[in-house]
């Protein structure tokens, strides 16, 4: 079976303060990854966490969005080495 | 343009771009100072419709329409779905626009031009206002407009709204636009080929015509943009207007089968649309933004940030910040308001030298000057109030605010965009609900528009001043940096949002369950306050309660005093006046006699009053309200304040001014609710039936404006009967439980 996503991705969640990651997949109820695109959330955006939790804040191409997406959606993103 | 030739009004061009753009400011700038707020017809959503003077043109002005932010044309709330039915013409007495400003972030253009691409599908002439234009080099961006311009195929104009920069060109490049008129060969409406949905898969396009053709046989012809959405958009936050009821099942069948049809070949709906769109996006900026490479680094927003939005000094801090504010009301209004209480009472001096005794006098000085003054005497917290609210949402706070609630508020089921509206009903309950309107979920908004009235609005302001400053010591503690009555202000602040929780949680376990929302939000970046916007936004709700100090509670005072007034013979309570103020005036005036005219007086009133309509209705209404600690007086105060809160204080004022309790050294109302007694001589008003008063109102539902508002929101009576009931029913035992544990124990 395929692996959804590439293997060293993690879920954004994952991510520590400051670090930074790639967007390289999007799981869940499609009526949600439609509004995280629009968002400009999508595969090959790049996105930092300010702070991690449940409730995250990102910077996402330079806008600060806050983010709780529980058990419908998923992001998974390829970790950037500084 | 013939309809509206024919129809001789000024073009509308509607404004319409992502949250956070500057679109408030690019409106504020393109109309000046002729902005203001209406509310469309049928809906409550707040829309700033502006007029822009037009010299040399056909025009003489335009009406601008101030769309609420959004990202996409998808509608999934009920303020995104305004947007989409202005912006379709299918919003009752609105004109579909001539034009459309599409304002775009230039430091993140590809996002900003997903609603762009959508915007375009509509055919109305479209310019673009590329905002923050002076931001690009900071963010280590070039962009070459023109490019953009001859990319897109619209009009693009630069613009740094907030420093007035472009808003010369902009107006020009608007006039231009609409001189041209809808023309196929007008700038700005780009051939269906060069379009986004031009990019679609051909199975969808090929079932959008069948759609479309379909829907001309019902003899409902939709334009093609319609269709597409509601074949791709699983909320239709709007199709209901756009559907006849007759076909609407029908319709229904129909985006069914089709979807499947869809899903079938292969079509992913509806994220082929964002791939599509941004496939379309990413060929049109090519060679247009450059970025340089740069370090990643950390901005003093950032810093900022990692503070105020820490889990715990983020929490403490807005806390703390709510502390200050009301401490800082209470210190600052002092002065202000005892200046409109002397004019107040000045200007019923003034009354009474020109006037004898009389029922007229008595109407001018007891009914409107003491109702309605007693009342705006609390002008200057409220503007306090609304200048801290503005200023934290114009700085950028509130949203982090909102981003910290989230945690908190994600455990009662809700999210964090329900913040924003409950914080707003601090201010007024009215534009809280009808923000509510923002949240997509509907579970979630029925819950924040039923709990939004407990918030302590404005109107509550002047009961609890009233009763705080009559009752609650005036002294400092902890080294003089806390004011006891501040304090007392602030926990009457905090009740009903603490009571709201398990209300919260109660309704979102049995009325409205489900599983808890998704939280998405952008946060807007930190700026000094505009003082323009604050001053704006200070003065329209200044002027509001003006009005309604001069409307719903200047009539409420007229039927208090006629109630308190009649029936009853004054003739001897006018004689006795006169003799009174005869001798008061008179060089060599006996001041016994003065006093025992006084006394005569002071009982005449009090006779009469109590033989008055008000005085039977207070006897009626004493048995339901004495477990409250509560007399008469205060029962039919509290009754005729039902319409608006506020009311109580215009009712007290007439009622203890009718009644015979002031004298000479009276220092206005509060002077009056201390002196007052039960007839065994006990004073009426304790500490115990103050916070019983302030409790009651804290959570009772007494304004008549935001229950219809409910009703407007809900488009049923059940729910504003439902706050009704619940509201009044939890002041009235929590007034009782109030009243009783600090007559029993805290206060002997």
């Amino acid at each position: 079976m395929a692996l959804p996503h590439p293997p060293q991705a993690v879920p954004v969640e994952y991510l520590a303060p400051q670090a930074e990651g790639v967007v390289v997949d999007l799981c869940g109820e499609e009526k949600n990854l439609h509004r995280l695109e629009e968002l400009g959330i999508r595969c090959g955006c790049k996105i930092r966490m300010l702070s991690p939790g449940e409730t995250c804040l990102l910077a996402i191409e330079g806008k600060k969005m806050c983010l709780r997406l529980g058990s419908t959606a998923e992001i998974f993103v390829q970790p950037l080495t500084p | 343009m013939a309809n509206r030739a024919a129809s001789d009004r000024p073009p509308i061009v509607a404004l319409i771009g992502n949250p956070n753009t500057g679109k408030s400011s690019l409106f504020n700038a393109l109309c000046g100072g002729q902005a203001r707020v209406g509310n469309y017809p049928g809906v409550t959503v707040e829309h700033k419709t502006g007029r822009m003077l037009v010299a040399n043109s056909a025009f003489k002005s335009i009406e601008l329409v101030d769309l609420p932010g959004t990202y996409s044309l998808s509608a999934r709330s009920a303020d995104e779905a305004v947007s989409v039915e202005v912006l379709c013409g299918e919003m009752p007495s609105v004109a579909r626009p001539d034009a459309v400003i599409v304002i775009l972030d230039a430091t993140n253009l590809e996002r900003n031009l997903y609603l762009l691409s959508q915007v375009l599908e509509l055919q109305i002439p479209t310019l673009v206002a590329l905002n923050m234009w002076d931001r690009l080099e900071k963010e280590g961006m070039r962009l070459d407009a023109e490019k953009l311009s001859d990319s897109l195929g619209v009009r693009v104009v630069c613009t740094s709204a907030s420093k007035r920069i472009g808003i010369a060109e902009l107006q020009s490049a608007l006039l231009e636009l609409l001189d041209r008129g809808p023309g196929a060969d007008s700038q700005g409406i780009l051939e269906r080929s060069a379009l986004a949905s031009a990019t679609f898969p051909e199975a969808f396009r090929n079932s959008v015509d069948e759609l479309e053709a379909w829907f001309v046989s019902q003899g409902c012809p939709l334009q093609r943009f319609q269709i597409e959405r509601l074949l791709i958009d699983d909320s239709q936050a709007h199709s209901h207007r756009v559907i006849p009821k007759r076909i609407a099942s029908a319709v229904a069948d129909r985006i069914g089968q089709t979807r499947e049809h869809l899903a079938s070949n292969g079509v992913s709906i509806p994220l082929f649309e964002t791939r599509a769109r941004y496939g379309w996006i990413k060929q049109r900026v090519a060679g247009v933004v450059e970025r340089q490479a740069r370090e990643q680094r950390v901005s003093t927003s950032d810093r900022i940030d990692r503070w105020l939005t820490h889990r715990w000094f983020g929490l403490l801090f807005f806390i703390g910040l709510m502390f200050f504010i009301f401490q800082s009301i209470t210190g600052i209004a002092s002065w202000p308001m005892d200046g409109i209480g002397f004019a107040s009472q000045w200007l019923g001096q003034q009354v009474e030298s020109m006037m004898g005794p009389g029922p007229l006098r008595s109407l001018l000085v007891d009914g409107i000057i003491a109702g309605v003054g007693a009342v705006l005497v609390f002008l200057p917290q409220i503007a306090i109030l609304f200048f801290f609210i503005a200023v934290l949402e114009d700085c950028g706070y509130m949203s982090r605010a909102a981003f910290m609630m989230d945690k908190f508020m994600s455990a009662l089921g809700m999210s964090g965009k329900s913040f924003l509206p409950l914080m707003s009903s601090f201010a007024c309950a009215i534009p809280g609900i009808m923000a509510t309107r923002t949240i997509e979920n509907r579970r979630d908004r029925m819950v924040t528009l039923l709990i939004a009235p407990l918030m302590s609005c404005s109107a509550r302001w002047p009961v609890y001043v009233l009763m705080v400053s009559a009752f609650v010591p005036k002294q400092a503690v902890l080294g003089g940096w806390v004011s006891v009555q501040g304090a007392v202000l602030f926990a009457m602040m905090c009740l009903g949002a603490l009571v709201a929780i398990p209300v919260a949680w109660l309704l979102k376990r049995f009325v409205f369950p489900g599983e808890p929302s998704t939280f998405i939000m952008e946060l807007s970046s930190y700026k000094w306050p505009s003082f323009r916007v604050v001053a704006m936004r200070v003065w329209e709700r200044v002027l509001s309660f003006i009005a309604r100090a001069g409307t719903l509670i200047f009539v409420t005072s007229v039927l208090v005093w006629a109630a308190a007034y009649f029936p009853g013979d004054h003739s001897l309570l006018d004689q006795t006046t006169a003799k009174l103020e005869t001798e008061q005036a008179s060089p060599n005036a006996d001041p016994a006699k003065i006093q025992a005219w006084t006394s005569q007086v002071n009982q005449l009133k009090s006779d009469l009053i109590a033989k008055s309509f008000l005085g039977v209705a207070g006897q009626w209404i004493e048995p339901i309200v004495r477990p409250l600690g509560w007399d008469g007086k205060i029962g039919v105060a509290v009754l005729a304040s039902f319409p608006a809160r506020e009311v109580i204080v215009a009712t007290l004022g007439t009622i203890y001014s009718l009644g015979g309790a002031q004298d000479e050294t009276s220092d206005g109302l509060a002077e009056n609710l201390r002196s007052a007694t039960w007839p065994d001589g006990r004073p009426v008003y304790t500490l115990a039936t103050a916070c019983s008063i302030m409790v009651f109102f804290a959570l009772c539902a007494q304004c008549v404006s935001t229950l219809v508002t409910i009703r407007r929101e809900t488009n049923s009576w059940r729910w504003p009967i439902f706050s009704f009931v619940y509201m009044t029913t939890l002041a009235y035992l929590g007034a009782w439980i109030v009243y009783n544990l600090m007559s029993a124990w805290l206060v002997p």
